[in-house]
């Protein structure tokens, strides 16, 4: 009998720790204020950036009456972390992506489809569509649906060294410069000792900035707007990839790839030892020598114009609100408020309202002398045309066209022909 | 009110759900007991039984659901965007993976060639390695407990803590490597080797920098086996007249092999799963990279979770089939002391019977 009693009393406790160890995770805390939720962020922030990042949230919680946003930073192998905590059910509320992502997954069903919710908060200044950036826009969108909203849209900016263009003689970039004046510069530039020694090089390309940038600047594309078409074939596209190409790693114009690897890319740059460098906007590059005199002194200008006009490539990020999320009104909130919180710590806000001087200046006081010029390279930049298929397309479009091509192993029309049918059929 | 920020909170509730099925686990360990008990199964065998559960139970749910999942994921197209659930089943494709693996995929055949070529030259030149350290290890010397801690070290070093050291020892400008070698180099007017920057010299570069694991569990192994080897062995051929080299090669080698036999097995699964150190050094693309590496890089930059399973499955076959190879040819080269103990008292007893046949 008191076996008996015994198993039957096991029998209720296995059962009902099981169904509780089972069932869902206990609701969030909402302490005092019941009608606050918790909305969990994930980014790829640093120890630093993930410092300036909770400011900007605190900030947000402080006036947000029903939500309250939670840091969860994943600068270490972030994606991984992103995919395999979608995979587990276990998704963040709002997650940062990068352009790249955002196809695949809004295509999958991983972010929610924001369209509708973002549309009803246009009170909200970052809610307000029309303030955007078409380029950085166009990212957030796919098949017509709005999945978040674009945090940063860095253009691809020229750095160069005065002191190295008053050494040489040469007029500093202007927006008269085109693909000729900046090659001749670059060729000027490389100065080699007397045993023929190079001691400073006019440029340095490594992959960085995109060799897109420059098929967009000749009039060709990668990825029709429609994405029903990859010409990369087309004279135009021919050309933007062959000026990268004559310039890329050869020593009369730019860095040789082993000195890269062994002194670093932007370092070189940076160091001193690089005339003219592609940067992102938001790079420290034009004011990083105030702090330390180690740095040499590089000023920003547009990059130089091509064929057709002066388009550069933006990398962009967008938020993106979890399909999985328990409070999809609440995390709609969020992502809106604290968009625009982040528009206003970093640069540059894909926003027009906020492409001022004094707004870069208060996000980033070091960029005070470079916010004109930034703010005139906004109106040209754009980012990709996000496929779902994008980290596959974008591996055969390095490995058997980009790679082949800087290491003299076809000419930019055979390759491009060649890879051609491969990237369309990854198309959707 | 909570404090939200303190750790307590952060971890109170993990903590509280995996204490919950730590009891549940052992409440079920304590009724399969007694339902086995009931069933007529004997006090002692019960309660083996139920104490395994929890081990069987966690197999079941950590190893063979995980295996079972990734062969059925290399017949989908699965990404890891959709959470898998009975009602949301990835697209079944057959062995579509499988086969643009072998016929298309133009990273494949490159990726398999150079885990192989890495194994066909770290394994033979870490036995040997390995094997002349422990003997080393193995004299009477000074301080010998020094030195075995020593030679162990490196295997208590995490992964990507020795190959960020490396990346740096082989810096080809400020690199400790180069700046040993540049002297001798500069004699002969050859430049200083780019070792993970030039393509050629990547696998060199891999092999090298793979012997510093060696000196750690492998010569440990090793050692333990050069102990076991029998001192009057040693003693008898002495006194035949046998030099160091005989004795190394008719005793310490074929008293050896059973040993070097289980460093090889688990060197060449170690040399085919090769990771953490390729994935934290960069190197050219020509130079390919490691199937391990590819295989994570499609699972998770390439979101094709379906077709990296299915080429961990094909690691699996080719691991499975080389480790058979070698356990085939064991047969051949690998010398066990039992073998010929239980052979001398088959041929005693056939002695014996013919005497006592002869005898009759």
């Amino acid at each position: 009998m008191k076996n008996k009693i015994i198993l039957m009393f096991s029998i209720v406790l296995v059962a009902g720790f099981l169904l509780t160890a089972c069932g869902p995770a206990a609701e969030p805390e909402t302490s005092a204020e019941e009608e606050k939720v918790t909305i969990t962020i994930m980014t790829w922030a640093g120890a630093d950036e993930a410092a300036e990042l909770q400011t900007v949230i605190d900030a947000v919680n402080a006036e947000a009456t029903d939500f309250e946003i939670v840091h969860q930073a994943n600068p270490a192998d972030y994606y991984t972390k992103l995919q395999t905590m979608i995979a587990g059910n276990t998704a963040p509320d709002l997650m940062w992506l990068s352009a790249e992502y955002v196809g695949n997954f809004a295509k999958n069903g991983a972010l929610l489809d924001v369209t509708d919710q973002v549309a009803a908060l246009s009170d909200m200044p970052a809610a307000d569509l029309d303030d955007y950036y078409t380029g950085p826009l166009n990212v957030a969108n796919y098949a017509g649906k709005l999945y978040g909203l674009p945090w940063i849209a860095q253009p691809v900016m020229l750095y160069y060294n005065p002191a190295m263009f008053d050494a040489a003689g040469i007029g500093y970039p202007d927006e008269t410069w085109t693909w000729d004046t900046f090659k001749d510069a670059a060729k000027e530039l490389t100065l080699k000792d007397e045993d023929g020694n190079i001691t400073q090089y006019g440029t340095a390309f490594n992959g960085w900035p995109p060799v897109h940038m420059f098929m967009w600047q000749a009039g060709g594309e990668t990825i029709s707007p429609d994405l029903k078409n990859c010409p990369v074939d087309s004279p135009e596209a021919i050309a933007g990839a062959q000026f990268y190409a004559d310039i890329i790693y050869n020593p009369e114009y730019a860095v040789p790839q082993e000195v890269i690897q062994e002194q670093g890319f932007g370092e070189m740059a940076k160091a001193g030892k690089v005339a003219m460098f592609f940067g992102g906007a938001a790079d420290d590059l034009d004011y990083a020598w105030q702090n330390d005199e180690n740095n040499a002194k590089l000023v920003m200008a547009l990059v130089p114009k091509g064929p057709k006009d002066r388009t550069t490539f933006a990398w962009t990020a967008i938020t993106g609100v979890s399909t999985q999320t328990e409070y999809p009104e609440q995390a709609v909130k969020a992502l809106v408020a604290l968009t625009d919180g982040i528009h206003h710590w970093k640069v540059l806000a894909p926003r027009k309202s906020l492409a001022t001087v004094d707004v870069i200046a208060a996000s980033v006081p070091g960029k005070r002398d470079s916010a004109p010029v930034i703010i005139q390279a906004a109106d040209s930049m754009r980012s990709f045309n996000i496929i779902p298929r994008h980290a596959e397309w974008d591996t055969i479009f390095w490995e058997q066209f980009q790679d082949p091509l800087y290491h003299n192993k076809g000419t930019a029309e055979e390759l491009a022909t060649e890879i051609r049918p491969k990237l369309e059929a990854l198309l959707p | 009110m909570i404090d939200t920020g303190s750790w307590v909170y952060d971890y109170s509730s993990t903590f509280s759900h995996w204490l919950i099925v730590g009891i549940a686990v052992i409440l079920v360990s304590f009724l399969i007991q007694r339902l086995l008990k009931k069933l007529g199964m004997n006090n002692e065998a019960s309660t083996g039984l139920a104490l395994i559960m929890p081990w069987f139970i966690g197999f079941l749910i950590f190893n063979v659901y995980p295996f079972v999942a990734s062969f059925y994921l290399s017949l989908t197209e699965y990404n890891l965007l959709s959470p898998l659930s009975f009602s949301n089943l990835p697209e079944l494709v057959g062995f579509k993976n499988y086969i643009y693996a072998f016929t298309e995929d133009p990273n494949f055949w490159p990726s398999i060639r150079l885990t192989l070529l890495y194994g066909l030259i770290s394994i033979p030149l870490g036995l040997a390695g390995a094997l002349g350290t422990a003997m080393l290890l193995n004299r009477e010397v000074k301080a010998v407990g020094v030195w075995r801690t020593l030679y162990y070290l490196p295997a208590v070093l995490p992964g990507a803590a020795t190959a960020l050291l490396w990346r740096w020892m082989f810096n080809p400008s400020n690199g400790l490597i180069n700046t040993l070698l540049s002297p001798v180099l500069k004699l002969f007017n050859i430049p200083n080797p780019a070792w993970f920057t030039n393509p050629d010299l990547v696998l060199p570069s891999f092999v090298i920098m793979g012997m510093w694991g060696i000196f750690g569990t492998t010569t440990v192994i090793l050692l333990a086996g050069l102990k076991n080897i029998p001192n009057d062995l040693y003693e008898s051929a002495t006194i035949d007249g046998a030099n160091q080299w005989r004795k190394f090669l008719n005793i310490t080698l074929p008293m050896m092999t059973p040993t070097l036999f289980y460093v090889l097995i688990t060197s060449l699964i170690g040399a085919l799963q090769y990771f953490t150190q390729a994935l934290f050094i960069t190197t050219p693309r020509e130079a390919g990279v490691f199937i391990n590496v590819y295989i994570w890089q499609q699972a998770f930059n390439q979101q094709k979770m379906g077709y990296a399973s299915a080429l961990a499955w094909i690691l699996l076959a080719i691991t499975l089939l080389l480790t058979l190879l070698v356990f085939r040819s064991s047969s051949m080269w690998v010398f066990y002391e039992s073998d010929v103990s239980s052979g001398k008292k088959k041929k005693s007893k056939a002695k014996i019977k013919s005497s006592a046949q002869g005898g009759a």
